[in-house]
């Protein structure tokens, strides 16, 4: 697609709202890492989701909202779950629709759909999701990004779908 | 503020880069808002304690002395979201 | 958390709302959808509109040949909206 064809996000300038707000705490990118490709064909593959969106297992532990560095920690929530066992705890971003259909933001019913379907190989045991307030990158690149790296490819995931909030 | 940002200003001793940090976490990145979020979690609690009701001072003091400063500083950023949100008043998108 | 998985060997894609993040963060491979933000899968009850743009994802994921490479499918803020609406009138909601 040319320059010209792309359509405008909703809301602009986030860049630019989020390094002044919070100078330092987003993280910039020079270079591209270089690109895994797929080994087998989709309908073989199995899929892990990982977000940013605050959702949880009802009861597990909340993610810390009110902490001024934020929260470093991730949980996994069980592929298998349905709306009604899972909640939203995080401040950044407008729930509005969530709160009618999670899967607006953490699309667990269509996920279940489509490996039920045979579409894609399957869904790993877990899903992963945790906060985007955090104003430690080194942290959050160095440790919660390969913790959840970790834990994905342990769970025999071929491919990954990300939802940053 | 990122961390570094925080920690240079400490080093510096940059309270004014340090209160409009917090209220800017108040704020959701407003710091107007974010002032206003601090006076109305106060407001709140004064509101609870008008008619002098009987309080748990001794979990108060058992706290005070027992828990460890990270503890209660963690606490302290809890009273505020926690007041707000019995306030009624509830300025953020998400939910605690 | 995207890069951390391409080079542990997982291909990836992702979504973004915020085109401008996405050009700094320059994430391996990405779909732009110009949403509102927190609902990047579209509008509630909306399971076609949400399947779509997860099998787009899914699809630009099998496709990019780049790293870097940044898919706009053709889809609308205003055409969602306006599709949710009449879902959630046709299911009795407000």
């Amino acid at each position: 697609m040319t320059e010209t064809s792309k359509p405008n996000q909703l809301r602009l300038e986030v860049w630019n709202t989020v390094n002044e707000r919070y100078p330092g705490s987003m993280i910039s990118k020079e270079d591209f890492v270089p690109l895994s490709f797929l080994t087998k064909p989709l309908s073989e593959s199995k899929l892990s989701f990982v977000s940013t969106s605050g959702v949880q297992p009802v009861g597990t532990m909340p993610f810390d909202t009110v902490h001024p560095i934020g929260d470093y920690t991730y949980r996994e929530v069980p592929s298998n779950l349905k709306p009604h066992e899972l909640e939203i705890h995080q401040l950044k971003y407008p729930t509005v629709g969530a709160n009618q259909d999670i899967n607006v933001i953490f699309p667990i019913e269509r996920l279940q759909e489509l490996a039920q379907e045979g579409v894609i190989g399957g869904l790993t045991d877990n899903f992963y999701s945790f906060i985007g307030y955090n104003m430690d990158p080194d942290k959050l690149e160095q440790k919660l990004a390969e913790d959840i790296a970790d834990a994905v490819v342990k769970s025999g995931a071929d491919i990954a779908l990300l939802c940053p909030a | 503020m990122s961390l570094p940002y925080l920690k240079d200003a400490i080093k510096n001793g940059d309270n004014e880069k340090l209160i409009r940090y917090v209220r800017l976490h108040f704020g959701d990145g407003n710091e107007e808002a974010g002032s206003k979020e601090i006076n109305k979690s106060w407001i709140e609690a004064l509101k609870l304690l008008l008619d002098s009701p009987e309080t748990d001072r001794e979990f108060i003091f058992e706290t005070l002395e027992n828990k460890d400063p990270e503890t209660l500083a963690h606490l302290y950023f809890h009273l505020h979201f926690h007041l707000l949100k019995r306030s009624g008043e509830w300025i953020h998108d998400g939910n605690l | 958390m995207q890069r951390a998985l391409e080079r542990k060997g997982i291909p990836t894609v992702s979504l973004t709302v915020a085109l401008d993040v996405t050009e700094h963060i320059k994430p391996p491979r990405s779909m732009f959808l110009p949403f509102m933000m927190g609902h990047h899968f579209g509008v509630p009850y909306h399971k076609e509109l949400q399947r779509e743009i997860i099998l787009e994802a899914l699809d630009h994921l099998v496709e990019a040949k780049e790293s870097g490479e940044v898919k706009f499918p053709p889809f609308t803020w205003a055409k969602a909206r306006k599709e949710g609406i009449a879902i959630k009138r046709s299911l009795g909601l407000k």
